[in-house]
């Protein structure tokens, strides 16, 4: 959402209209949600979402290796992937182009946090032609005045500097079908909440007293407790770190999830 | 003037500050929200000077703005969906006692989350001005207008403007942001209606019936033909905004968009007003004569302009993103009352598009002015009422 509304201002400060459309329910910071946006010469007026885009950013590193969020994406479109590997390892498929960044590691290394949504910006000013990279920092540090607005301007900048150009997708053998649509319109439709984690907790229960402080903290119920001991049911586990926090033997461990 | 690029929410919070307003107060509820934020934020850093009063409910804060207009503060309330509903009571006695209060409506249907106008809607009979706002930038001009009109010692009547939540509240867009001078010109300070204060020696009465001597009907009727006496000054007030500001709506009621030559119009509300127009661009195109008629004021409903525009059309399809239950759509119904009496009246239409915050297409219009123009054309249409 945030990267939307920052690519809107950036391409307005270079003379174009836009229109940045966020679609979400009542999620965290940082879950996966769909936002649109349009660039236009005229002021935009239609307000239905964009279905059949020209560009299409991932900013999660797991849902980009799903088929289906090149969903829609135009025959010689462009798919920019927050993706740790280079393009040519991308799975998606389909007649468009592709280039990839790892913009969880720069947001990492930049600002301390797994917060993609400035880093990837960079990528698509590079790669895209247009806002200008001026007109971005310009954007982030509107919203973002400060030492905070600096950091995430650094990351652009890196962003901007590592993205390799896009190369052609590989070839789409048959048409692929996912069960569950990654369209997150209104209330989160995602069956299994397992694709917002960044960070996932592993419990060593030689450590663990059975205190159930993390079973009683947990705020989606992710927790069971077998004989006694918790078990995390991670298909509803968002990742949000609180059993780690609260767990007064240290038993639980946060680890990256590997992309 | 400068311009920025921002969210509904933010373009009514900056439109309150511009307006000078003394008093607001408000109860977050989504996705009205961010613009308790945005002027809870202007008030605590000095920005704006206002006594901006936190309360308990809706209900207590329409009694708050009530009360505050009526000693003779500019004031404003703003809600959405389930928080309209529960200020029901007092808002009927805010239009009743003349104070001209503001207020935004952030669309939240009363069937989950979602936009629709059925919030608004169901506040038909308080006797509040009702407008729906189609994109970012009329947020903040339509606010400053709803002043003007609201205060005018003709009217003295309070406004509710509409605009669809998350499709505008948390949509950004760029918007130019007028200068304070510019507005303090166009907007002069609020001068209370005198006698305001209880006085013994000159009794006046607000609203409330007058006593057994008199006719209890005479402050419904006062108050309705207010109502109706209100459409001149909403058409002076957006012509004078339009020489100011360089932006005016149509004739402040309604808006034509390409309706020169037309032989059937759709009419929009809202938000849908704006992918309405893009479905009009695409029907000239194809060759089909289909114009949009932009319905901004739905009460005082604009019987006139309606009248003006169905002689000329053959037929007019209503896109209502509500519905009164078990009679039709509420545009559609106003619609039908307005022509009624007009001897040569074109076929009137019924799409019900949008309702619980379903998506509305640019294609499921162009469909619409499509079967309008057939239907003016003297072609069988299937069903005369279709849900979108």
């Amino acid at each position: 959402m945030t990267a939307s509304r920052i690519l809107a201002e950036a391409g307005y400060f270079d003379g174009k209209y836009s229109q940045a459309i966020p679609m979400y329910g009542t999620e965290r910071r940082g879950a996966p949600l769909t936002a649109y946006l349009r660039f236009d010469d005229i002021r935009v007026r239609e307000r239905e979402l964009v279905h059949e885009p020209d560009i299409v950013i991932v900013l999660d590193p797991l849902i980009s290796r799903r088929q289906s969020v090149a969903d829609g994406l135009k025959k010689g479109g462009l798919l920019i992937l927050n993706y740790p590997q280079p393009p040519q390892e991308v799975t998606v498929a389909g007649d468009f182009n592709v280039t990839t960044v790892d913009a969880t590691k720069i947001a990492l290394e930049t600002l301390g946090r797994p917060i993609t949504n400035t880093s990837i910006l960079g990528a698509f000013s590079k790669v895209v032609g247009m806002p200008k990279l001026e007109s971005i920092e310009k954007a982030i540090l509107h919203s973002f005045p400060g030492k905070i607005g600096e950091m995430n301007v650094a990351a652009v900048r890196k962003s901007y500097e590592m993205v390799p150009p896009p190369i052609p997708a590989k070839k789409l053998d048959k048409p692929v079908k996912e069960e569950v649509s990654l369209q997150v319109g209104g209330f989160g439709v995602l069956k299994s909440v397992a694709e917002w984690r960044v960070f996932t907790p592993h419990i060593n229960l030689d450590k663990c007293t059975g205190c159930r402080s993390c079973w009683l903290f947990c705020p989606e119920t992710a927790i069971n407790l077998v004989n006694n001991k918790p078990e995390i049911e991670y298909d509803k586990c968002k990742g949000c770190g609180i059993c780690v926090n609260e767990c007064p033997v240290k038993a639980i461990e946060f680890k990256r999830e590997s992309a | 003037m400068h311009s920025e690029v921002m969210v509904g929410n933010k373009a009514c919070a900056i439109a309150v500050k511009l307006a000078r307003v003394q008093v607001a107060s408000a109860y977050p509820v989504t996705p009205q929200t961010t613009i308790t934020e945005y002027l809870s934020e202007m008030v605590a850093n000095g920005e704006m000077k206002c006594e901006f009063v936190n309360a308990e409910g809706e209900l207590s804060t329409q009694v708050i703005v009530q009360a505050a207009s009526r000693v003779g503060a500019r004031t404003f309330v703003c809600t959405s969906g389930p928080g309209q509903l529960y200020m029901h009571h007092p808002m009927h006695d805010t239009a009743s006692r003349r104070a001209p209060v503001v207020m935004a409506t952030v669309h939240r249907g009363n069937k989950g989350m979602q936009p629709d106008h059925t919030d608004l809607m169901s506040q038909m009979w308080t006797g509040w001005m009702q407008w729906y706002v189609e994109n970012n930038q009329e947020i903040l001009d339509t606010c400053l207008m709803a002043y003007r009109v609201a205060e005018d010692k003709r009217v003295r009547l309070p406004v509710a403007f509409g605009y669809d939540g998350y499709v505008l509240s948390y949509t950004a867009e760029p918007v130019e942001i007028p200068e304070q001078e510019e507005v303090d010109a166009f907007l002069p300070p609020y001068v209370p209606m005198p006698n305001i204060l209880p006085d013994k020696a000159d009794p006046a009465s607000f609203g409330r019936g007058f006593g057994e001597e008199l006719d209890p009907q005479v402050p419904w009727r006062m108050q309705h033909e207010a109502l109706v006496k209100a459409k001149d000054v909403i058409k002076e007030v957006n012509e004078e905004y339009g020489k100011r500001f360089g932006r005016k709506y149509g004739d402040g009621l309604v808006e034509e968009y390409r309706c020169d030559g037309a032989e059937a119009v759709l009419v929009a509300m809202g938000s849908i007003a704006g992918t309405a127009r893009a479905s009009v661009d695409r029907l000239w195109d194809a060759g089909h004569r289909v114009g949009l008629v932009k319905l901004k004021c739905f009460i005082p409903f604009p019987n006139e302009d309606f009248q003006r525009i169905g002689g000329q059309v053959g037929a007019m399809g209503m896109v209502d993103r509500n519905v009164l239950m078990g009679m039709g759509g509420a545009g559609f119904t106003y619609l039908r009352n307005a022509l009624y009496d007009f001897e040569d009246r074109p076929k009137i239409l019924q799409f019900h598009a949008g309702l619980g915050g379903k998506e509305v297409k640019v294609t499921e219009l162009v469909k619409a002015g499509e079967k309008t123009l057939r239907a003016a054309k003297g072609e069988k249409v299937a069903s005369m009422v279709e849900w979108v």
